[in-house]
């Protein structure tokens, strides 16, 4: 056969030009197109796994929301970062409190002024909460018993609840309380009208644009790509070191982790605790793990179908001995996270002297005994596919059928996406579900709400075969807490938080620590209680 | 009146096919939105976030916003008079008009997939051609390896795999994204990275929206690449069996000759039709690599949609993946007879 010899030597010449001018080609891929010039003036680039879907921020709700709205928008008051159970002002110089605690009014700082150059005036604040009831939006129940609010003067405004709400300082300073412009809100459609849920036709402009008073404003946004903030040239306080932030959609956690090793961002805001070792010793990188007030929890429902064998607290009583926690720790997040007394967590007012839960396999057996299942029992557990702050809910949930077994009780597991097991709860739920919560302000009051035996208690139609469970201790206690302050509220919750222990509905597994990880230039990287992550208070080392 | 030409066959056979699309289109939609209607799954749970779906007030406000309040007709019918006119609705979770999302992300995985198929095309035809010339020797089993782990090995493990070795361990090729960080995009002409920067003549910018594509491109195409391979190898060896060949062979032409010439361009048919259904595939299929690249594509999307039953998102992605599939059938039927002479359209 005829051999095109010298074709082929030409082929190998051609291919091996074309490699080198991919060679080229790729390491001109290296060197980005354009950045900014100054060293030190650069923008500081995150990596992050969003939840956005909406950047209004009285229709926000979300982990990432926390973070934007509290650089572009500002509060009346904020947390101290140092001690999160103390106010600090932000827009507001001072304020008072009635003895009952359903007035507060607040003095405005005269200098604080909007992005636009406008004062921030009594009437923005009037305009901003009002139209946050009236939204409904995800975050409205943050206002829940707001009977009016009145502005004597352009930097006075006076806010009245029905009831006493002595939480209220520690909820203004949640970030969804983001004091909004109302005249450029007004001029792009928003409104605060009593029919501003169908009325209000500014969510679209509220994607692209901002109205706030914060160090930052927004520059752009992408949904599923990315959110670019910009340093606000009319802000009224210390200018942020950095001229623009980004931060960019990376839903991988191993993405994060190697964007970060190879300089490509500044911070990494999801790295799980078990690719932390492959971060160590690589320059230029800093880690660290700290707590959060975070937590993943078991609800129990004797009132769900199936879920009979509940109604016997022993029986409750007996899941909760049975739970390997430090097991679950180590299996879920590398050992990076903590037990949780009750449904206030660690760190909270009401946590410090809760009885931490361990695993007792006989006591959990003889509970069993008593309650008639010596021979264990079977129950189904309806389970959200979630996969929060490090804690697959997969991986916990087969970690907790396996030490239910040990004491008979043969828990059937069926995972569910969010939105089918929404419906599922809905209709009839599931005997032992597991859901996660984080923090919407610095109060307590938020868990006895939501966890309590009490009306507005999420899970308390299901905490009986009777039907709703009211625990008139809790909604005593509450009522109380939301009067007192100090070293008395301290004690109320304290004793909320041994009530909703021992209602036995709620079994926090895991309270999950968080690795912070950033290129080490990067100074004042913390999780900020009330703001997920302060963009302004970042900085750059000299 | 004559027999009709071969342009009036071809025209009266676009036409046709062109005319049944908005029939098939609404059967997708319709079923598309009976059986996400039809799921026992709640979208409002997504609307108003885990936290508020006891709150009867803000239930009630987001279904009454979102229309899901109205009854499944009246929903439907909207809907369809919706279509009509071409607004396809507001997402429940982008809150964006679901047409500006999708034009804002169908070109990112186009342009992905275009890269994958002419990575998967190019690559698969070379390794058939090596395969075939060289039957059973050194370079047709390594290209048979060399195919066989891009079609068996799962996407989302090679993509991390190939992003730790050259992008975290050697550096060599960059990491997720349609960019590289502080790289900001070019002015939006296409939507093509590439093109919009080579319109704007910024070659470094090319470069690195090129750079990126690569990574992902190659890790889409190589199960295509191992497919083609395999059917060009196949008709190759076919071909070069039959009796014309020998006798172009008795004739003296070159072996190149013979292979670029006749051989090849013989074995392309089938090559086509796998091109026309991969691209629809991949089209919709890209989600895997799109989450391990971030790469905010359609695939992403359709994703995101279904989980959080986002109907108008689900909806439109249904009616993008139908017209997808009708047009690339299209066009593969087109392609036929330019490809090969002894196909003919009735």
């Amino acid at each position: 056969m005829n051999r095109p010899r010298l074709g082929k030597l030409a082929r190998t010449k051609g291919a091996i030009v074309g490699v080198a001018a991919l060679a080229t080609a790729l390491s001109a891929c290296g060197s980005p197109a354009t950045t900014s010039a100054a060293e030190g003036a650069r923008q500081l680039v995150i990596a992050r796994a969003m939840d956005v879907s909406t950047l209004d921020p009285q229709r926000g709700y979300c982990d990432t929301c926390q973070i934007i709205f509290s650089a572009v928008y500002e509060t009346l008051v904020t947390v101290d970062p140092d001690d999160p159970s103390s106010i600090v002002p932000r827009l507001a110089t001072s304020w008072t409190v009635n003895d009952d605690a359903t007035s507060f009014t607040f003095e405005l700082d005269p200098d604080a002024v909007f992005s636009d150059g406008s004062p921030v005036e009594a009437s923005d604040v009037q305009f901003t909460y009002e139209r946050m009831v009236n939204l409904q939006g995800s975050a409205s129940f943050l206002l829940a018993g707001l009977e009016s609010i009145e502005t004597p003067d352009a930097h006075t405004v006076t806010v009245n609840f029905a009831d006493p709400n002595s939480a209220f300082l520690a909820i203004g300073a949640a970030p969804y309380l983001g004091i909004v412009n109302e005249e450029v809100a007004v001029a792009n459609g928003a409104t605060a009208g009593e029919d501003a849920a169908t009325a209000d036709a500014s969510e679209e402009w509220f994607l692209q644009n901002s109205a706030g008073s914060g160090p930052y404003t927004l520059a752009g946004y992408e949904s599923g790509q990315s959110v670019e903030l910009t340093a606000n040239e009319n802000y009224w306080g210390d200018e942020p070191t950095f001229p623009s932030v980004v931060i960019n959609e990376v839903t991988d956690s191993s993405s994060q982790l190697q964007q970060l090793q190879q300089g490509d961002v500044d911070i990494a805001m999801q790295i799980a605790p078990d690719a932390l070792a492959q971060l160590e010793g690589v320059t230029g990188v800093t880690t660290e793990v700290v707590d959060s007030y975070n937590f993943v929890y078991l609800m129990l429902a004797p009132g769900a179908a199936g879920g009979e064998a509940l109604e016997d607290e022993r029986v409750r009583e007996a899941i909760k001995l049975a739970i390997d926690y430090d097991g679950v720790i180590d299996t879920t997040v590398g050992g990076y996270g903590k037990t949780q007394g009750s449904p206030i967590p660690n760190g909270f007012e009401g946590s410090e002297d809760q009885e931490l839960p361990s695993q007792d396999l006989e006591q959990a057996k003889e509970l069993l005994a008593e309650a008639g299942y010596a021979d264990g029992f079977t129950i189904s557990s309806a389970y959200p596919k979630f996969a929060v702050y490090g804690v697959d809910f997969d991986v916990m949930m087969q970690a907790i059928q396996q030490d239910l077994a040990e004491v008979g009780i043969e828990l059937e597991l069926t995972p569910m996406e969010y939105t089918q097991w929404a419906e599922m709860l809905g209709s009839g739920g599931s005997p032992i579900t597991a859901v996660y919560f984080a923090p919407d302000h610095m109060d307590s009051s938020q868990y006895v709400q939501y966890f309590g035996m009490v009306p507005t208690g999420a899970w308390s139609a299901t905490a009986s075969v009777d039907g709703a469970v009211v625990n008139q201790a809790e909604v005593d206690g509450l009522a109380q807490a939301l009067t007192e302050t100090g070293e008395d509220r301290i004690a109320t919750y304290t004793a909320l938080g041994q009530e909703m222990a021992d209602d036995l509905i709620i079994l926090p597994i895991v309270n999950p620590q968080l690795v912070l990880a950033y290129a080490s230039d990067v100074t004042g990287v913390e999780y900020s209680p009330c703001c997920n992550l302060d963009l302004a208070g970042l900085g750059i080392q000299e | 009146m004559g027999p009709a030409t071969r342009e009036e066959i071809m025209f009266r056979f676009i036409l046709k096919r062109v005319a049944s699309m908005p029939l098939l289109l609404l059967g997708v939609v319709t079923l598309a939105f009976v059986i996400s209607r039809l799921l026992p799954a709640d979208p409002i749970a997504s609307i108003v976030g885990q936290r508020n779906l006891g709150n009867e007030e803000i239930v009630a406000a987001a279904e009454a916003k979102w229309g899901l309040d109205q009854p499944l007709p009246t929903q439907y019918l909207t809907y369809i008079g919706n279509l009509l006119t071409g607004d396809l609705g507001t997402s429940f979770q982008t809150k964006m008009p679901v047409s500006s999302d999708i034009a804002e992300r169908l070109p990112a995985t186009l342009e992905l997939t275009l890269m994958a198929l002419i990575i998967g095309a190019i690559g698969g035809i070379l390794l058939g051609v090596i395969s075939a010339s060289r039957k059973n020797r050194a370079p047709d089993h390594v290209s048979r390896v060399f195919a066989l782990i891009g079609s068996s090995l799962p996407i989302f493990w090679t993509g991390l795999v190939l992003l730790f070795v050259f992008y975290a361990q050697l550096g060599i090729l960059p990491g997720p994204g349609r960019l590289s960080s502080r790289v900001i995009p070019p002015a939006d002409v296409t939507g093509f990275y590439t093109i919009d920067a080579l319109l704007q003549g910024d070659m470094p910018l090319f470069w690195d929206a090129f750079g990126h594509l690569l990574l992902p491109a190659f890790i889409m195409g190589w199960g295509l690449m191992g497919t083609i391979s395999r059917l060009v190898r196949a008709s190759m060896l076919d071909e070069l069996g039959s009796d014309y060949v020998r006798t172009i062979r008795a004739k003296g032409v070159s072996e190149s000759q013979l292979m670029r010439g006749h051989v090849l361009r013989n074995s392309l048919t089938p090559v086509v039709t796998i091109l026309g259904f991969a691209f629809g595939a991949m089209l919709m299929g890209a989600v895997l690599v799109e989450t391990i690249f971030s790469w905010n594509g359609i695939g992403s999307y359709a994703v995101e949609a279904t989980r959080s039953l986002d109907y108008p998102a689900i909806n439109a992605v249904c009616l993008l993946g139908g017209a997808v599939f009708l047009i690339a059938n299209l066009v593969t039927d087109i392609a036929y007879p330019a490809i090969d002479p002894r196909v003919r359209l009735s």
